[in-house]
Protein backbone atom coordinates (compact mmCIF):
# COMPACT_ATOMS: atom_id res chain seq x y z
CA UNK A 1 0.00 0.00 0.00
CA UNK A 2 3.07 2.05 -0.60
CA UNK A 3 3.65 4.30 -3.46
CA UNK A 4 6.20 6.54 -4.73
CA UNK A 5 5.30 9.59 -5.94
CA UNK A 6 7.77 10.53 -8.86
CA UNK A 7 7.89 13.93 -9.34
CA UNK A 8 6.15 16.34 -12.00
CA UNK A 9 7.53 18.38 -14.66
CA UNK A 10 5.34 21.23 -15.85
CA UNK A 11 6.10 22.33 -18.63
CA UNK A 12 4.64 23.55 -21.95
CA UNK A 13 1.78 21.13 -21.49
CA UNK A 14 0.55 22.89 -18.28
CA UNK A 15 0.89 26.34 -19.31
CA UNK A 16 -1.04 25.36 -23.05
CA UNK A 17 -3.68 23.26 -21.13
CA UNK A 18 -3.92 26.18 -18.04
CA UNK A 19 -4.26 28.68 -21.25
CA UNK A 20 -6.91 27.17 -23.11
CA UNK A 21 -9.59 27.76 -20.14
CA UNK A 22 -10.54 31.25 -18.99
CA UNK A 23 -9.10 32.03 -16.35
CA UNK A 24 -10.63 33.82 -13.39
CA UNK A 25 -9.30 37.02 -11.48
CA UNK A 26 -5.40 36.58 -10.63
CA UNK A 27 -4.89 34.79 -7.28
CA UNK A 28 -2.86 36.06 -5.11
CA UNK A 29 -0.59 33.74 -3.69
CA UNK A 30 1.15 34.18 0.01
CA UNK A 31 2.75 31.37 0.38
CA UNK A 32 6.58 31.40 0.15
CA UNK A 33 6.67 29.34 -3.34
CA UNK A 34 10.19 27.88 -2.65
CA UNK A 35 12.29 25.82 -4.63
CA UNK A 36 12.34 22.64 -2.58
CA UNK A 37 9.36 22.50 -0.67
CA UNK A 38 6.73 20.03 -1.48
CA UNK A 39 3.76 22.09 -2.60
CA UNK A 40 -0.30 20.29 -2.55
CA UNK A 41 -3.75 21.28 -3.08
CA UNK A 42 -6.46 20.05 -0.66
CA UNK A 43 -10.01 19.64 -2.29
CA UNK A 44 -12.51 18.30 -0.09
CA UNK A 45 -15.88 17.23 -1.24
CA UNK A 46 -16.15 18.32 -4.42
CA UNK A 47 -17.34 16.02 -6.73
CA UNK A 48 -21.10 17.17 -6.77
CA UNK A 49 -20.76 18.19 -10.87
CA UNK A 50 -22.37 21.17 -9.98
CA UNK A 51 -21.19 25.30 -11.08
CA UNK A 52 -19.41 25.57 -7.89
CA UNK A 53 -17.22 22.83 -8.02
CA UNK A 54 -16.49 24.19 -11.62
CA UNK A 55 -15.80 27.30 -10.29
CA UNK A 56 -13.28 26.22 -7.32
CA UNK A 57 -11.97 23.92 -10.14
CA UNK A 58 -10.98 27.19 -12.18
CA UNK A 59 -9.16 28.61 -9.13
CA UNK A 60 -7.37 25.93 -8.40
CA UNK A 61 -6.36 25.69 -12.00
CA UNK A 62 -5.40 29.11 -12.09
CA UNK A 63 -3.44 29.33 -8.98
CA UNK A 64 -1.03 26.77 -10.36
CA UNK A 65 0.10 29.25 -12.80
CA UNK A 66 1.67 31.00 -9.83
CA UNK A 67 1.78 27.93 -7.41
CA UNK A 68 3.14 24.89 -9.08
CA UNK A 69 1.58 22.19 -6.82
CA UNK A 70 2.78 19.15 -7.14
CA UNK A 71 -1.00 17.14 -6.86
CA UNK A 72 -3.72 17.43 -4.86
CA UNK A 73 -5.33 15.84 -2.04
CA UNK A 74 -9.11 14.98 -1.90
CA UNK A 75 -11.08 14.20 1.10
CA UNK A 76 -13.85 12.34 0.25
CA UNK A 77 -17.38 12.90 -1.11
CA UNK A 78 -15.42 12.68 -4.80
CA UNK A 79 -18.54 11.93 -6.40
CA UNK A 80 -22.03 12.79 -5.00
CA UNK A 81 -24.72 10.89 -6.27
CA UNK A 82 -23.40 7.35 -8.04
CA UNK A 83 -20.14 6.44 -9.83
CA UNK A 84 -21.32 5.88 -13.68
CA UNK A 85 -18.44 6.78 -16.07
CA UNK A 86 -20.65 10.27 -16.68
CA UNK A 87 -20.48 10.77 -12.89
CA UNK A 88 -16.94 10.38 -13.22
CA UNK A 89 -16.65 12.43 -16.34
CA UNK A 90 -19.00 15.09 -15.08
CA UNK A 91 -17.78 15.45 -11.15
CA UNK A 92 -13.98 14.80 -11.94
CA UNK A 93 -12.26 14.83 -15.31
CA UNK A 94 -13.78 17.53 -16.68
CA UNK A 95 -13.63 19.91 -14.28
CA UNK A 96 -10.06 19.16 -13.17
CA UNK A 97 -8.94 18.05 -17.23
CA UNK A 98 -6.34 20.59 -17.27
CA UNK A 99 -4.63 19.62 -14.49
CA UNK A 100 -4.87 15.93 -15.25
CA UNK A 101 -4.00 16.70 -18.78
CA UNK A 102 -0.53 18.19 -17.34
CA UNK A 103 -0.15 15.14 -15.53
CA UNK A 104 -1.17 16.33 -12.30
CA UNK A 105 -2.06 13.45 -9.79
CA UNK A 106 -5.21 13.56 -7.42
CA UNK A 107 -4.62 11.25 -4.30
CA UNK A 108 -7.87 10.35 -3.16
CA UNK A 109 -9.94 9.17 0.50
CA UNK A 110 -13.18 7.85 0.24
CA UNK A 111 -16.02 9.53 2.07
CA UNK A 112 -19.70 8.13 2.82
CA UNK A 113 -21.12 9.54 -0.55
CA UNK A 114 -18.26 7.27 -2.49
CA UNK A 115 -18.20 3.78 -3.92
CA UNK A 116 -15.29 2.48 -2.44
CA UNK A 117 -14.63 0.76 -5.91
CA UNK A 118 -13.22 4.40 -6.74
CA UNK A 119 -9.86 2.76 -5.15
CA UNK A 120 -9.64 0.88 -8.36
CA UNK A 121 -9.79 4.40 -10.59
CA UNK A 122 -6.29 5.36 -11.40
CA UNK A 123 -6.57 9.03 -11.57
CA UNK A 124 -7.39 8.69 -7.75
CA UNK A 125 -3.71 6.79 -7.19
CA UNK A 126 -5.19 5.10 -4.45
CA UNK A 127 -3.56 1.68 -5.56
CA UNK A 128 -6.55 -0.44 -5.27
CA UNK A 129 -6.51 0.25 -1.42
CA UNK A 130 -9.19 2.10 1.06
CA UNK A 131 -6.46 3.26 2.87
CA UNK A 132 -2.56 3.66 1.91
CA UNK A 133 0.60 6.14 1.97
CA UNK A 134 2.90 7.54 -0.29
CA UNK A 135 6.04 10.08 -0.01
CA UNK A 136 6.35 12.74 -2.58
CA UNK A 137 10.04 13.56 -0.91
CA UNK A 138 12.14 13.02 1.22
CA UNK A 139 10.82 14.79 4.51
CA UNK A 140 6.95 14.53 4.02
CA UNK A 141 5.12 11.20 4.02
CA UNK A 142 1.04 11.54 3.60
CA UNK A 143 -1.31 8.78 4.97
CA UNK A 144 -4.94 8.33 3.57
CA UNK A 145 -7.45 7.22 5.52
CA UNK A 146 -10.93 5.40 5.25
CA UNK A 147 -12.41 6.96 8.04
CA UNK A 148 -15.98 5.15 7.21
CA UNK A 149 -14.91 2.13 8.02
CA UNK A 150 -12.34 1.90 10.79
CA UNK A 151 -11.51 -1.71 11.31
CA UNK A 152 -8.86 -3.46 13.13
CA UNK A 153 -6.81 -4.32 10.36
CA UNK A 154 -6.86 -0.48 9.23
CA UNK A 155 -5.60 0.58 12.23
CA UNK A 156 -2.74 -1.85 12.46
CA UNK A 157 -2.08 -0.77 9.30
CA UNK A 158 -1.56 2.54 10.13
CA UNK A 159 0.15 1.82 13.35
CA UNK A 160 2.94 -0.44 11.80
CA UNK A 161 3.01 2.72 8.78
CA UNK A 162 3.56 5.44 11.37
CA UNK A 163 6.54 3.43 13.49
CA UNK A 164 8.03 2.92 10.09
CA UNK A 165 8.04 6.99 8.80
CA UNK A 166 10.49 7.86 10.58
CA UNK A 167 11.43 11.69 11.07
CA UNK A 168 9.40 12.84 8.12
CA UNK A 169 6.62 15.42 8.02
CA UNK A 170 3.65 12.92 9.17
CA UNK A 171 0.60 13.74 7.40
CA UNK A 172 -3.10 12.34 7.84
CA UNK A 173 -5.92 12.70 5.80
CA UNK A 174 -9.57 11.04 5.96
CA UNK A 175 -13.18 12.62 5.33
CA UNK A 176 -14.67 12.71 8.95
CA UNK A 177 -12.65 14.93 11.45
CA UNK A 178 -12.33 14.26 14.83
CA UNK A 179 -12.21 18.10 15.90
CA UNK A 180 -14.88 20.03 14.42
CA UNK A 181 -17.39 22.97 15.25
CA UNK A 182 -19.71 21.68 12.79
CA UNK A 183 -23.68 22.36 13.73
CA UNK A 184 -24.50 19.01 11.06
CA UNK A 185 -21.72 17.11 12.38
CA UNK A 186 -19.18 18.06 14.73
CA UNK A 187 -16.46 16.12 15.80
CA UNK A 188 -16.07 12.87 14.97
CA UNK A 189 -15.65 11.28 18.79
CA UNK A 190 -15.65 7.72 18.43
CA UNK A 191 -12.75 7.99 15.68
CA UNK A 192 -11.09 10.36 17.54
CA UNK A 193 -10.78 8.12 20.28
CA UNK A 194 -9.39 5.30 17.90
CA UNK A 195 -6.96 7.58 15.92
CA UNK A 196 -5.47 10.29 18.18
CA UNK A 197 -3.30 8.00 20.44
CA UNK A 198 -1.69 6.74 17.39
CA UNK A 199 -1.46 10.30 16.33
CA UNK A 200 0.16 11.40 19.59
CA UNK A 201 2.81 8.27 19.95
CA UNK A 202 3.84 8.55 16.38
CA UNK A 203 4.27 12.36 15.93
CA UNK A 204 1.38 12.87 13.28
CA UNK A 205 2.11 16.83 12.38
CA UNK A 206 -0.97 17.61 10.90
CA UNK A 207 -4.74 16.27 10.15
CA UNK A 208 -7.21 17.22 6.88
CA UNK A 209 -10.66 16.13 6.72
CA UNK A 210 -13.79 17.01 4.60
CA UNK A 211 -17.15 16.17 5.97
CA UNK A 212 -18.25 19.36 7.11
CA UNK A 213 -18.61 21.61 4.08
CA UNK A 214 -17.12 24.66 5.62
CA UNK A 215 -13.84 25.72 6.44
CA UNK A 216 -12.24 25.75 9.90
CA UNK A 217 -9.04 25.74 11.19
CA UNK A 218 -8.66 24.13 14.45
CA UNK A 219 -6.24 25.68 17.22
CA UNK A 220 -4.01 22.84 17.43
CA UNK A 221 -5.14 19.89 19.81
CA UNK A 222 -2.27 18.21 21.93
CA UNK A 223 0.46 19.21 19.34
CA UNK A 224 -1.20 18.18 16.38
CA UNK A 225 -2.67 21.02 13.53
CA UNK A 226 -6.20 19.72 12.41
CA UNK A 227 -8.14 21.33 9.58
CA UNK A 228 -11.44 21.02 7.52
CA UNK A 229 -11.68 21.29 4.36
CA UNK A 230 -14.85 20.28 2.63
CA UNK A 231 -16.27 22.81 0.83
CA UNK A 232 -14.85 22.74 -2.90
CA UNK A 233 -17.97 21.55 -3.84
CA UNK A 234 -20.88 22.25 -1.26
CA UNK A 235 -21.32 24.57 1.20
CA UNK A 236 -22.98 24.59 4.29
CA UNK A 237 -23.67 28.16 5.47
CA UNK A 238 -23.76 29.31 8.65
CA UNK A 239 -22.89 25.92 10.41
CA UNK A 240 -19.69 26.49 11.89
CA UNK A 241 -21.05 26.85 15.74
CA UNK A 242 -18.94 28.66 18.31
CA UNK A 243 -16.85 26.46 19.98
CA UNK A 244 -13.38 26.69 22.03
CA UNK A 245 -11.78 24.65 19.24
CA UNK A 246 -12.14 27.28 16.01
CA UNK A 247 -8.73 29.60 15.50
CA UNK A 248 -10.47 30.49 11.70
CA UNK A 249 -13.64 29.41 10.24
CA UNK A 250 -14.92 30.18 6.60
CA UNK A 251 -18.70 29.22 5.88
CA UNK A 252 -20.15 31.67 3.83
CA UNK A 253 -18.71 30.15 0.31
CA UNK A 254 -17.12 27.68 -1.07
CA UNK A 255 -12.52 27.22 -1.14
CA UNK A 256 -9.81 24.70 -1.31
CA UNK A 257 -6.50 25.06 0.36
CA UNK A 258 -2.65 25.82 -0.79
CA UNK A 259 0.34 23.92 0.69
CA UNK A 260 3.59 24.38 1.34
CA UNK A 261 6.17 22.30 3.10
CA UNK A 262 9.37 23.35 3.74
CA UNK A 263 11.60 21.94 6.43
CA UNK A 264 10.35 22.93 9.39
CA UNK A 265 7.34 25.39 8.56
CA UNK A 266 3.77 24.22 7.10
CA UNK A 267 2.31 27.29 4.81
CA UNK A 268 -1.23 27.77 4.14
CA UNK A 269 -3.54 29.71 2.10
CA UNK A 270 -7.06 28.87 1.78
CA UNK A 271 -8.96 30.55 -1.00
CA UNK A 272 -12.65 30.90 -1.90
CA UNK A 273 -14.38 30.53 -5.64
CA UNK A 274 -13.95 34.19 -6.09
CA UNK A 275 -10.14 34.16 -5.87
CA UNK A 276 -9.79 35.83 -2.02
CA UNK A 277 -7.58 34.70 0.43
CA UNK A 278 -9.61 33.50 3.50
CA UNK A 279 -7.00 32.50 5.65
CA UNK A 280 -3.29 31.85 5.49
CA UNK A 281 -0.62 31.70 7.55
CA UNK A 282 2.91 29.76 8.62
CA UNK A 283 2.96 26.53 11.38
CA UNK A 284 6.29 25.87 12.49
CA UNK A 285 6.50 21.93 12.89
CA UNK A 286 6.47 21.09 16.63
CA UNK A 287 9.95 19.59 17.72
CA UNK A 288 9.12 15.73 19.55
CA UNK A 289 10.09 17.88 22.73
CA UNK A 290 7.19 19.70 22.26
CA UNK A 291 4.74 16.92 21.24
CA UNK A 292 5.85 14.97 23.80
CA UNK A 293 4.75 18.12 26.25
CA UNK A 294 1.74 19.07 24.75
CA UNK A 295 0.29 16.16 23.95
CA UNK A 296 -0.97 15.44 27.77
CA UNK A 297 -1.32 19.26 27.69
CA UNK A 298 -5.07 20.26 27.82
CA UNK A 299 -6.20 22.42 24.98
CA UNK B 1 12.38 -48.75 43.06
CA UNK B 2 10.49 -49.25 40.18
CA UNK B 3 7.61 -49.35 41.96
CA UNK B 4 8.23 -46.69 43.78
CA UNK B 5 8.69 -44.38 40.88
CA UNK B 6 5.37 -45.86 39.42
CA UNK B 7 3.47 -44.89 42.08
CA UNK B 8 4.93 -41.20 42.06
CA UNK B 9 3.97 -41.63 38.02
CA UNK B 10 0.48 -42.25 39.05
CA UNK B 11 -0.17 -39.57 41.74
CA UNK B 12 1.33 -36.90 39.74
CA UNK B 13 -1.01 -37.82 36.62
CA UNK B 14 -3.88 -37.99 39.29
CA UNK B 15 -2.86 -34.86 40.48
CA UNK B 16 -3.12 -33.28 37.01
CA UNK B 17 -6.22 -34.53 36.21
CA UNK B 18 -7.73 -33.30 39.26
CA UNK B 19 -6.16 -29.82 38.85
CA UNK B 20 -7.11 -29.35 35.18
CA UNK B 21 -10.81 -30.50 36.18
CA UNK B 22 -10.93 -28.03 38.51
CA UNK B 23 -9.36 -25.45 36.72
CA UNK B 24 -11.31 -25.59 33.24
CA UNK B 25 -10.17 -23.52 31.18
CA UNK B 26 -13.66 -20.69 30.29
CA UNK B 27 -14.72 -21.43 27.28
CA UNK B 28 -17.24 -18.82 25.50
CA UNK B 29 -20.85 -20.01 25.14
CA UNK B 30 -21.03 -18.46 21.81
CA UNK B 31 -17.91 -20.00 20.19
CA UNK B 32 -19.84 -22.11 18.00
CA UNK B 33 -22.50 -19.48 16.98
CA UNK B 34 -19.27 -17.44 15.83
CA UNK B 35 -17.49 -20.22 13.87
CA UNK B 36 -20.55 -20.54 12.31
CA UNK B 37 -20.72 -17.58 10.90
CA UNK B 38 -17.29 -17.70 10.14
CA UNK B 39 -17.65 -20.89 8.11
CA UNK B 40 -20.92 -19.15 6.14
CA UNK B 41 -19.17 -16.17 5.44
CA UNK B 42 -15.58 -18.23 4.33
CA UNK B 43 -18.08 -20.38 2.91
CA UNK B 44 -19.54 -16.83 0.30
CA UNK B 45 -15.70 -15.97 -0.19
CA UNK B 46 -14.82 -18.51 -1.82
CA UNK B 47 -17.97 -18.66 -4.36
CA UNK B 48 -17.19 -15.35 -4.75
CA UNK B 49 -13.18 -16.46 -5.76
CA UNK B 50 -14.66 -18.87 -8.32
CA UNK B 51 -16.92 -15.48 -9.48
CA UNK B 52 -14.13 -13.28 -9.41
CA UNK B 53 -11.81 -15.36 -11.50
CA UNK B 54 -14.23 -15.84 -14.02
CA UNK B 55 -15.30 -12.29 -14.21
CA UNK B 56 -13.70 -9.66 -16.15
CA UNK B 57 -11.22 -8.61 -13.67
CA UNK B 58 -12.27 -5.71 -10.93
CA UNK B 59 -8.46 -3.83 -11.13
CA UNK B 60 -7.26 -0.28 -10.81
CA UNK B 61 -7.69 1.11 -14.65
CA UNK B 62 -8.21 5.18 -16.02
CA UNK B 63 -11.53 3.79 -17.13
CA UNK B 64 -14.43 4.08 -14.54
CA UNK B 65 -16.75 1.98 -17.38
CA UNK B 66 -14.24 -0.58 -16.93
CA UNK B 67 -14.52 -0.95 -12.86
CA UNK B 68 -18.32 -0.24 -13.88
CA UNK B 69 -18.56 -3.30 -15.89
CA UNK B 70 -16.29 -5.88 -13.64
CA UNK B 71 -18.51 -4.70 -10.14
CA UNK B 72 -21.94 -5.54 -12.96
CA UNK B 73 -20.45 -8.77 -13.89
CA UNK B 74 -19.27 -9.98 -10.12
CA UNK B 75 -23.14 -9.18 -8.93
CA UNK B 76 -24.05 -11.27 -12.22
CA UNK B 77 -21.94 -14.29 -11.92
CA UNK B 78 -22.49 -14.53 -7.89
CA UNK B 79 -26.07 -14.02 -8.21
CA UNK B 80 -26.14 -16.74 -10.21
CA UNK B 81 -23.61 -19.29 -8.11
CA UNK B 82 -25.81 -18.17 -5.20
CA UNK B 83 -29.58 -19.27 -6.69
CA UNK B 84 -31.92 -20.18 -4.37
CA UNK B 85 -30.06 -18.91 -1.88
CA UNK B 86 -32.00 -16.88 0.53
CA UNK B 87 -32.14 -14.21 3.57
CA UNK B 88 -30.75 -15.75 6.58
CA UNK B 89 -28.51 -17.88 5.37
CA UNK B 90 -25.85 -16.26 6.95
CA UNK B 91 -27.70 -14.69 9.54
CA UNK B 92 -29.27 -17.60 10.88
CA UNK B 93 -31.76 -17.06 13.61
CA UNK B 94 -29.35 -17.96 16.27
CA UNK B 95 -26.80 -16.15 14.69
CA UNK B 96 -29.04 -12.69 14.31
CA UNK B 97 -29.81 -13.13 18.21
CA UNK B 98 -26.02 -13.26 19.06
CA UNK B 99 -25.65 -9.97 16.70
CA UNK B 100 -28.40 -8.17 18.28
CA UNK B 101 -26.92 -9.03 21.71
CA UNK B 102 -23.16 -7.84 20.54
CA UNK B 103 -24.86 -4.11 19.18
CA UNK B 104 -26.84 -3.28 22.11
CA UNK B 105 -24.25 -2.29 24.92
CA UNK B 106 -21.87 -0.15 22.29
CA UNK B 107 -25.35 1.77 20.98
CA UNK B 108 -25.83 2.63 24.53
CA UNK B 109 -22.56 4.46 24.19
CA UNK B 110 -22.91 8.42 23.83
CA UNK B 111 -22.70 9.41 20.31
CA UNK B 112 -22.90 6.33 18.53
CA UNK B 113 -26.62 6.33 17.34
CA UNK B 114 -25.79 9.75 16.77
CA UNK B 115 -22.75 9.06 14.18
CA UNK B 116 -24.70 6.12 12.98
CA UNK B 117 -27.34 8.46 11.52
CA UNK B 118 -25.00 11.31 10.95
CA UNK B 119 -24.31 9.30 6.98
CA UNK B 120 -27.43 7.08 7.06
CA UNK B 121 -28.90 6.17 3.51
CA UNK B 122 -32.74 6.41 3.07
CA UNK B 123 -33.50 2.98 4.09
CA UNK B 124 -36.23 2.95 1.86
CA UNK B 125 -34.06 3.59 -1.48
CA UNK B 126 -32.29 0.65 -0.57
CA UNK B 127 -33.75 -2.70 -1.87
CA UNK B 128 -33.60 -5.58 1.16
CA UNK B 129 -32.77 -7.80 -1.12
CA UNK B 130 -29.69 -10.54 -1.84
CA UNK B 131 -27.63 -10.72 -4.24
CA UNK B 132 -28.79 -7.26 -5.15
CA UNK B 133 -26.62 -4.46 -5.98
CA UNK B 134 -26.31 -1.78 -2.83
CA UNK B 135 -28.08 1.43 -4.67
CA UNK B 136 -26.03 3.66 -6.26
CA UNK B 137 -26.96 6.99 -5.17
CA UNK B 138 -27.14 6.54 -1.42
CA UNK B 139 -24.34 7.29 0.73
CA UNK B 140 -22.79 4.02 2.57
CA UNK B 141 -23.23 4.30 6.53
CA UNK B 142 -20.35 5.30 8.33
CA UNK B 143 -19.76 2.42 10.56
CA UNK B 144 -18.37 3.55 14.33
CA UNK B 145 -15.11 1.87 15.44
CA UNK B 146 -16.36 0.47 18.49
CA UNK B 147 -19.62 -1.11 17.02
CA UNK B 148 -17.07 -2.49 14.39
CA UNK B 149 -14.43 -3.90 17.51
CA UNK B 150 -17.44 -5.60 18.90
CA UNK B 151 -18.49 -7.19 15.58
CA UNK B 152 -17.00 -10.70 14.35
CA UNK B 153 -14.16 -9.75 11.72
CA UNK B 154 -14.63 -10.50 8.22
CA UNK B 155 -12.09 -11.29 5.43
CA UNK B 156 -11.04 -8.38 3.06
CA UNK B 157 -13.78 -6.82 0.77
CA UNK B 158 -16.29 -8.03 2.73
CA UNK B 159 -18.55 -5.14 5.22
CA UNK B 160 -21.03 -4.33 7.49
CA UNK B 161 -22.96 -1.57 6.46
CA UNK B 162 -26.46 -0.04 8.45
CA UNK B 163 -29.63 1.33 7.00
CA UNK B 164 -31.25 2.25 9.12
CA UNK B 165 -32.13 -0.55 12.25
CA UNK B 166 -31.00 -3.12 10.10
CA UNK B 167 -27.65 -4.16 9.58
CA UNK B 168 -26.05 -5.28 6.00
CA UNK B 169 -23.55 -7.60 5.04
CA UNK B 170 -21.78 -6.42 1.85
CA UNK B 171 -20.02 -7.78 -0.93
CA UNK B 172 -17.55 -4.52 -1.61
CA UNK B 173 -15.99 -5.57 -4.87
CA UNK B 174 -19.32 -6.39 -6.11
CA UNK B 175 -21.23 -3.86 -4.00
CA UNK B 176 -23.72 -6.15 -3.32
CA UNK B 177 -26.05 -7.17 -0.36
CA UNK B 178 -25.33 -10.69 0.70
CA UNK B 179 -27.77 -11.05 3.29
CA UNK B 180 -29.00 -8.65 6.24
CA UNK B 181 -29.81 -8.60 9.31
CA UNK B 182 -33.23 -6.42 10.06
CA UNK B 183 -33.66 -4.58 13.23
CA UNK B 184 -30.11 -5.10 14.52
CA UNK B 185 -30.34 -2.41 16.30
CA UNK B 186 -33.51 -1.17 18.19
Amino acid sequence: MRCQHTSIRFGAALALAVGALAAPAAVDITLPNTKDSVKIAIIGDSGTGDSAQYKIAEQLIASRQKFPFEFALMMGDNLYGGDTPKDYDKKFETPYKPLLDSGMKFYASLGNHDNPNERMYKMFNMNGERFYTFKPKNNVRFFALDSNYMDKPQLQWLEKELAASGSDWKIVFFHHPIYSSGGTHGSDLQLREQLEPLFLKYGVDAVFSGHEHFYERIKPQKGIYYFVSGGAGKVRKGDVGKTPLTAKAFDTGYHFMLIEFSKDTMHFQVISEEGKTIDSGALPRFSDADKKKLSTATP
Amino acid sequence: MTRFLAALAFAAVAHASTVSALQKPEVNPHAALLADFKERVDKYVELRKKADDSAPPLKETKDPAKIREAQEALVERIGAARAGTKRGDIFTPEISAHFRRLLRPELKEAGTKALMKDDDPNPESVAFKINAPYPDKQPLSTVPPNVLATLPRLPKDIDYRFVGKHLILRDVRANMIIDYLPNAIS
